[in-house]
This record gives C-alpha cells, structure tokens and sequence, in this order.
C-alpha cells in the first residue's frame, strides 16, 4: 500500500479476523473498521476478545487469520514502523521509581521520529506544574495523566485507550472524558475498550459490540440502540384523578402508574405522544407535568444483545 | 546510529536513577567497601599457607562480591521490579528497539561496576598498602570484564524469573551469599568438604575471585584458563536464558 492511500484510508480495518489460542477459538470473523478522526469504541463482556482484538492491533499478537490494517500498516509485518504512529494506554502500567516527570517525557519524546514538544505535552495534561515532581510522588489522577503525555509523546494519529476509567471516582472519570474530548478535537482517531456503557455513549462515535468473537451489532449508538428495536419510555406526573382511579387512562396506551409517576413504554413514541396530548387536553391536564420522553439507551440496548445471544453455543 | 544513540541516553537515565535511589546506592556501593575495610582490619595482617598475606587474598575476594552486588543483585533486582511494575510492558508500547533498552541497562550497569571496582582497588591500596602485580593486570582487566558480562546476564536471567517485586532483592541476595561463602570470598580459610569445593570450583563466583587474586597475588598459578573457561560458560548459559525470556517478555 503505498503512503498515499495509507493516509486516506481507514485508521483501521479488519476483515475476517480470527484468533485461536490451542484448541480455543476466540475470534472467529471480526470484521469492523474505523475512520479517521472518530472515537470507536469496543464493546463485550469479559472473555469476548476485546483485549485480544485490541492487542492483535497494537501488534502484540499474532492472529490466525483474516487480515488488519492499521494506519496502513499490517501490525502483524510492521509493528516497529506502526508504533511510531500509534499511543497506547494500558491499563496498569508503571513507571520507573526514580524518575521525574518532565525528564521521562523528555525521554519518551526521543523514542519516535515526530515529536510533539515537551511544553506542549506537559500544558494539554496539566503537568505543567509538576514537570520536577518524582513520579513516586504522583497522585493516581496525575498518573493517569503522566500515562497519557508519554502516549502523545511521539504525536500518535491513533491512540488505543484500554479500560481509561476503571477505578475512578466520579469527578475523575470527568476529567478524563475531557481528555479524551480533548484529543477527538486534536483529529486523532481513538480506539477505546470499556466496562461502561455510559462512557461508550458519552465518548463513542461508533460502537462495536463483541460477542463470543463476533462483532454482533456495529454503528453509531443512536443505530446500535435502534437497531435493538427497544421500547422508549415516556413518562409524567400522574394527576390525582388517574392515581384515584377516577380517570380510564387513553386507549391504545399501556399506561402503569407507580407512586406519583405515570408512564408507558411505545414503539411509536411520536403516536403515543400525540394519544398522550389529545388525552390530557380532553380532560383539562394542561401539557402533562414532568412530561419526558426515553430513548432506550446504549446500556438498554447492549444487555439487550447481551441476552440474546446467551443461548447460542460458544464453543 | 539512532540505536545507539538511544541506547546511550538509556544508560545515562539508569545512571541517573541509580544515583538517586539510596537503597541500590548504598547497598551497591558501601556495603562491599565497608566489608572490605571491615575484614581488612580484622584478618588483612594473618599469613595463608605458602606465607601470602591474607590481605592480597581479602582485596580481590571482596572486590569480585562487589562486581557481584553491581552487576548481577543490582540489575536483576531493577529488572525484576521495572516487569512487575510494568515499566516494560509500557516500554513494549513505544517503538524502542528492546535491544537498545536492554542494552542501555547493562552499560549503566558495567559504569557503576567499574566505579565500584575502581574504589575497592584504591581503597585497598591506600588503606591496606595491596595493590595488582602490574605483570597481573591482564587478569584484572580480564576477570573485570568477564566478571562483569557474566554476572549482568546471570543477573538478566533470574530477574526473568522472579515472580514479584517484594521478592526481587530477597531472590538476588539469597541466591548468590551461600555460594559466595563457601566459595570462601569472606573467609578464605575457611574449610569445606571436597564436593563442596568441586562444586564451588564450578561457578562463577569462585572462578571470578581466583580470576582477580591472580592478579594481586605471586605469580605461583598457571594460567587461570579454567577459571576463565568456567566464567565464559555462565555468560553464554546466562546470556541465552535472558535472551529467550527477554524475547518473549519485550518484543
């Protein structure tokens, strides 16, 4: 492939990838791909081949068959020259004990080719402060964010974020969501694995979700959460008069009331809504109090898919 | 080109590093000296037989545990916990050759070596008046050498094996003490049965500090070729075992 389609092409394509360690088949046909520029996000529970997939990417791993394309190099036949254009964020990696911040970006920084500047690294992960600080003395927030000024230190295109999050509080994870917002507006292109689908959909712009070493459903998480062809919930304040039970509540509408909370859930939430209105406004309930509409979220439509690929054979 | 220059700045970070964590410093660098100095003073002025003062014996011995301290507890004790704290997967994640990583550590390695060996010389002489033959300065520099290849990549291997890194120093140190005892590196006199002996005679240790008294002792030995033979061996039996569990742990 020459460099010129390898610039145009996708960051990554994979196409019948499969994976077997002895007698165990892990990845059997991964087929996805992911554009420039975009956050894509791999989804599955534990044992579905995330981390294999993602290791076979980075170059770690062999795979048995099918074929992978990362920024146009094959990771299995180049994983020298790909590293030099990619960052990666383990989970869990260390530093050496003795060192300082801005010296071990310093060093980081002659391992690739195209540097990005120290004083750059050290400002876009708010080191800037700490760049004589001995990395014993770190917090784990500043560790983290150590992790990710040595991942940018060679100005990577891709950046493989592996589980960012786990462990963290709140207010960190925040943070971090910024960070990696921070790197989407920078136009690298983000493959990240996570536990939490709240981070996929806050994060992702396309999904993958990996089942038994198959990619079961792929799109953006508004598609992979409609094509679970999941219930929206629409809710309200039930009015006295429904909860006394002095009011039939719309035909056609599948109304349960629970507490002060009257709701439904529809198919057809634009249908439902109208039915909803017509209803209230005959019987003088103004606009519905507290009137909201749910679309069925990634996390709805993810163990969704989850269980229904519970019964099939793994083996 | 780029290799090596990577390697350099490598190996002047792991100086760096070293010179500012005071337990390898200290443990590295004063405790051999302090043992020579201690040792020096309580048996330094007795004869052995064939009337050779026990301090051109006590000078080499101790400056062989301190090649041993450097080159193999030091580096196989970093290695072990730089793996167990993941500074070699992260390593694994950027386009480092491993070659130059690896490379990098042992010539940091060999630095503070000599460094050590160079203190123990001149302490030796201005504290206890022995210095080398100058007729045995070719086993010196030869023992130093071999010493120092021997011991990193003794010290590479079993840093490969060590499970955690709380039993990384325990490992290194328990490893090697026993044997430099009976090899009779603090106490040359010391009286082990035969088999023992033929076993001691058979590694390293024994062979380095036989290497090292040849050059401060008479010259009343012939030719250490076995010493260095057996010195040889464990660097190639070394080298090969950190060769193919680095292999598969870095690249």
């Amino acid at each position: 492939m020459s460099e010129q389609s390898a610039q145009m092409g996708p960051a990554v394509e994979v196409r019948g990838l499969s994976k077997v360690y002895g007698d165990r088949q892990v990845l059997r046909g991964v087929d996805f791909a992911v554009r420039r520029g975009e956050v894509f996000c791999l989804l599955g529970p534990n044992g579905a081949g995330k981390t294999t997939t993602v290791e076979i990417l980075e170059g770690f791993r062999a795979r048995t068959g099918g074929s992978v394309t990362v920024l146009g190099l094959d990771p299995a036949t180049q994983p020298a020259r790909l590293r030099e254009r990619i960052g990666i964020v383990l989970q869990e990696c260390g530093f050496p004990r003795q060192a300082r911040v801005g010296e071990l970006i310093a060093l980081w920084r002659d391992y690739y080719p195209h540097p990005r500047p120290l004083g750059d690294l050290l400002e876009v992960t708010g080191l800037a402060d700490d760049r004589n600080t001995p990395v014993r003395k770190l917090s784990g927030g500043q560790r983290r964010r150590l992790d990710f000024a040595l991942a940018l230190a060679g100005d990577p295109d891709l950046v493989f974020l592996d589980e960012p999050t786990t462990g963290f509080d709140p207010e960190a994870r925040r943070k971090l969501w910024g960070a990696v917002e921070n790197l989407r507006g920078l136009g690298k292109t983000i493959v990240l694995t996570t536990h939490y689908l709240d981070e996929a959909e806050r994060l992702a712009d396309q999904v993958a979700i990996l089942l038994n070493g198959r990619i079961k459903i792929a799109g953006s998480t508004r598609e992979v959460a409609r094509l679970a062809a999941l219930p929206s919930r629409i809710s309200f304040a039930a009015p006295q008069a429904l909860r006394a039970n002095q009011l039939a509540p719309p035909d056609g509408v599948d109304l349960v009331v629970s507490g002060n909370t009257a709701s439904c859930r529809t198919r057809a939430p634009a249908a439902t809504l109208r039915i909803l209105l017509d209803w209230a406004g005959r019987h003088q309930l103004g606009d519905l109090d507290e009137l909201a509409v749910v679309s069925p979220s990634l996390e709805d439509a993810y163990l969704h898919h989850v269980k229904s690929t519970d019964g099939e054979p793994r083996a | 080109m780029k290799a090596l220059r990577l390697t350099a700045r490598q190996a002047l970070m792991e100086q760096r590093n070293f010179w500012r964590s005071p337990e390898y410093a200290l443990f590295t660098f004063a405790l051999p000296l302090f043992l020579l100095l201690l040792l020096g003073a309580a048996n330094g002025g007795s004869y052995l037989p064939g009337h050779i003062r026990q301090i051109k014996v006590l000078v080499p011995s101790i400056l062989a545990f301190g090649v041993i301290a450097a080159a193999y507890v030091n580096l196989g004790a970093k290695m072990a916990v730089l793996r167990h704290d993941g500074v070699l997967k992260r390593i694994r994640t950027t386009p480092l050759p491993a070659g130059a990583y690896v490379v990098g550590h042992i010539v940091s390695t060999v630095a503070t070596t000599l460094a050590i060996a160079a203190c123990m010389g001149v302490a030796g002489w201005l504290v206890f008046g022995t210095a080398p033959r100058l007729s045995g300065l070719f086993f010196l520099a030869s023992g130093l050498v071999l010493g120092i290849v021997c011991f990193a990549a003794l010290g590479l291997a079993v840093s490969s094996l060590i499970k955690s890194a709380e039993s990384a120093s325990p490992i290194t140190n328990a490893s090697y003490l026993p044997i430099a005892m009976i090899s009779g590196i603090f106490d040359p006199t010391i009286g082990v049965p035969r088999w023992l002996s033929g076993a001691a005679a058979a590694l390293p240790i024994k062979a380095l500090a036989q290497v090292l008294e040849d050059a401060y002792t008479p010259a009343h030995h012939a030719f250490p070729g076995v010493d260095l033979a057996v010195l040889v061996g464990w660097a190639v039996a070394g080298a090969a075992l950190a060769t193919w569990r680095f292999r598969r742990q870095l690249a």
